[in-house]
């Protein structure tokens, strides 16, 4: 959506006409926001796609690391965070160490995701890994099956974490309720569980 | 005190296979390395799932882990890729970042310290302590090393061909890392060579296996779709078996094995192995020691080479 100059000679108006790339859903509080919450400056990215030639994920689905950067730059809040590709980076961070211009857009998909999260977009999944370590400490916890193996290999039935150890607990779930991220994962779960999902 | 080493579990291979656990333990102790229990851990957190969501609760809770570790007063050790990243990551960017540290310690201060009986003493990060995977303690010839690996030896792995999968989190991003080359590092392989085993490079052998960053929970056919890929490639260099570092690459590749066969309809059998499995067997001991009964995919074609 170019911007008229207005002036009075169409021709000139024509020939000069404003050429800058403009979207009106453009945030640039959005880019500065990633840029702080991933400690990586990604408008030093020059679209070379070296990230997508390196990622496992692109070959296999719609995932474009190099268009995150973009929408990252041009602060397409909307585009970037309702894209649910954004949660198929592995985080393997090839493209971070083959990155050209130093950056690390691994970590641009991490903050992103934060901002995501914090807007309720977010699939379940992270979140009952969430709630698993506000239960028991541990996103795997053991199991009776497991419990039997380790008593034959001479180990303690649980392994002296927060399972033979539950009075590090409150500690644990201090932490997590500091940043209120159960009640956030309770409420999401509650309601993805209501819609069926 | 040089070499002892609070021993970080994380959670998949103590609540899934307890063998990397007791292995990691008693093969470590046979090249003069002590891990002691670090009481009150937790999960390192999942660096996938809990750094996509807040990464402000990601150092939190990895410093939390790292606090017990300095008041015991000694270095971390573990034997994921995944811990790896969460504990050194966050050592490493709280001892180098004071807002970072200040964030975190401004929580860590309101929480209790259980071991403490007079209920005084919270939690603080300091800094004053590093973090190192077992693999790394192993290579280094000031603490192990390959030659003492060697010689702890008593049942070479002659025969054997092993493919050797790194893992993510343990070497990248190599600027913040100190392993040097990410494209085809080599080490690993010598520490299987001291096994006497045969190291097998192959295709793409860099490449993730697919489950990290919350992708295997959040669309599993991707996920296994990246794992299938490597498993094509090391079935092309006839590998007897595949060795990582990482439980959670461990469970992507064994479990998921069975998950590719269900899905796909494609069956590889290849065993997987976590080096200090390999290590356990090579140091002779038995694949019930171990517990390799809990791998999903069957050991027992690369066991019948060796035993």
């Amino acid at each position: 959506m170019a911007r008229t100059k207005g002036y009075s000679d169409p021709k000139l108006e024509l020939k000069l006409r404003d050429r800058y790339y403009y979207r009106t859903d453009s945030n640039p509080d959005f880019s500065k926001k990633v840029k702080d919450k991933s400690r990586t400056v990604s408008h030093m990215c020059f679209q070379c796609g070296t990230c997508t030639g390196s990622c496992p994920s692109a070959p296999r689905s719609s995932y474009r690391i190099r268009l995150f950067m973009r929408r990252n730059v041009l602060g397409l809040e909307e585009e970037a965070l309702t894209d649910p590709d954004l949660w198929l980076c592995t985080t393997c961070y090839s493209c971070t160490d083959r990155c050209p211009r130093d950056i690390a857009p691994t970590d641009v998909i991490m903050a992103m995701r934060n901002y995501a999260y914090q807007r309720g977009i977010v699939p379940v999944n992270f979140l009952k890994t969430v709630q698993a370590i506000y239960q028991s400490g541990h996103g795997v916890p053991n199991n009776d099956v497991n419990r039997a193996a380790r008593v034959r290999l001479g180990l303690a039935k649980d392994p002296p974490t927060t399972h033979s150890y539950p009075e590090y607990l409150p500690g644990i779930r201090q932490i997590l309720d500091h940043w209120k991220v159960k009640e956030q994962a309770d409420k999401i779960v509650a309601e993805s569980e209501k819609k069926g999902g | 005190m040089a070499n002892d080493y609070a021993l970080f579990l994380g959670c998949i291979a103590p609540n899934r296979y307890p063998g990397c656990e007791s292995a990691g333990i008693s093969c470590s102790k046979k090249v003069g390395i002590n891990l002691h229990p670090l009481k009150g851990a937790s999960c390192c957190p999942a660096p996938g799932a809990f750094g996509s969501i807040d990464l402000n609760v990601f150092y939190a809770m990895a410093a939390r882990n790292i606090v017990l570790a300095e008041k015991m007063g000694m270095d971390i050790a573990l034997e994921c890729n995944g811990c790896y990243k969460s504990i050194w990551e966050v050592n490493h960017k709280l001892k180098h970042n004071d807002d970072l540290r200040d964030m975190v310690n401004e929580v860590l201060k309101t929480v209790k310290d259980p071991s403490d009986p007079s209920g005084k003493s919270n939690m603080e990060f300091k800094g004053t302590i590093d973090v190192w995977h077992l693999i790394e303690l192993y290579y280094d010839p000031k603490i192990c090393g390959v030659e003492k690996i060697r010689d702890s030896v008593t049942r070479p792995l002659t025969g054997t061909r092993i493919g050797v999968h790194y893992g993510c989190h343990l070497l990248k991003p190599k600027k913040e890392r100190h392993f040097g080359d990410t494209e085809n590092p080599m080490w690993i392989e010598e520490l299987v060579g001291a096994l006497g085993a045969e190291p097998v490079q192959y295709r793409k052998k860099m490449q993730c296996c697919g489950a990290g960053g919350g992708v295997r929970g959040y669309d599993i056919v991707h996920a296994l779709d990246i794992a299938n890929e490597k498993l094509i490639n090391l079935h092309e260099a006839k590998v007897d078996a595949v060795t990582e570092v990482c439980p959670f690459c461990q469970l992507q590749f064994d479990r998921g094995q069975i998950e590719i066969q269900e899905k796909f309809g494609k069956f590889w059998g290849l065993p997987v192995l976590h080096y200090n499995e390999l290590l356990g067997l090579a140091q002779g001991m038995s694949p019930t020691d171990l517990a390799l009964d809990l791998h999903a995919v069957p050991v027992d074609p690369f066991l019948k080479k060796i035993l």
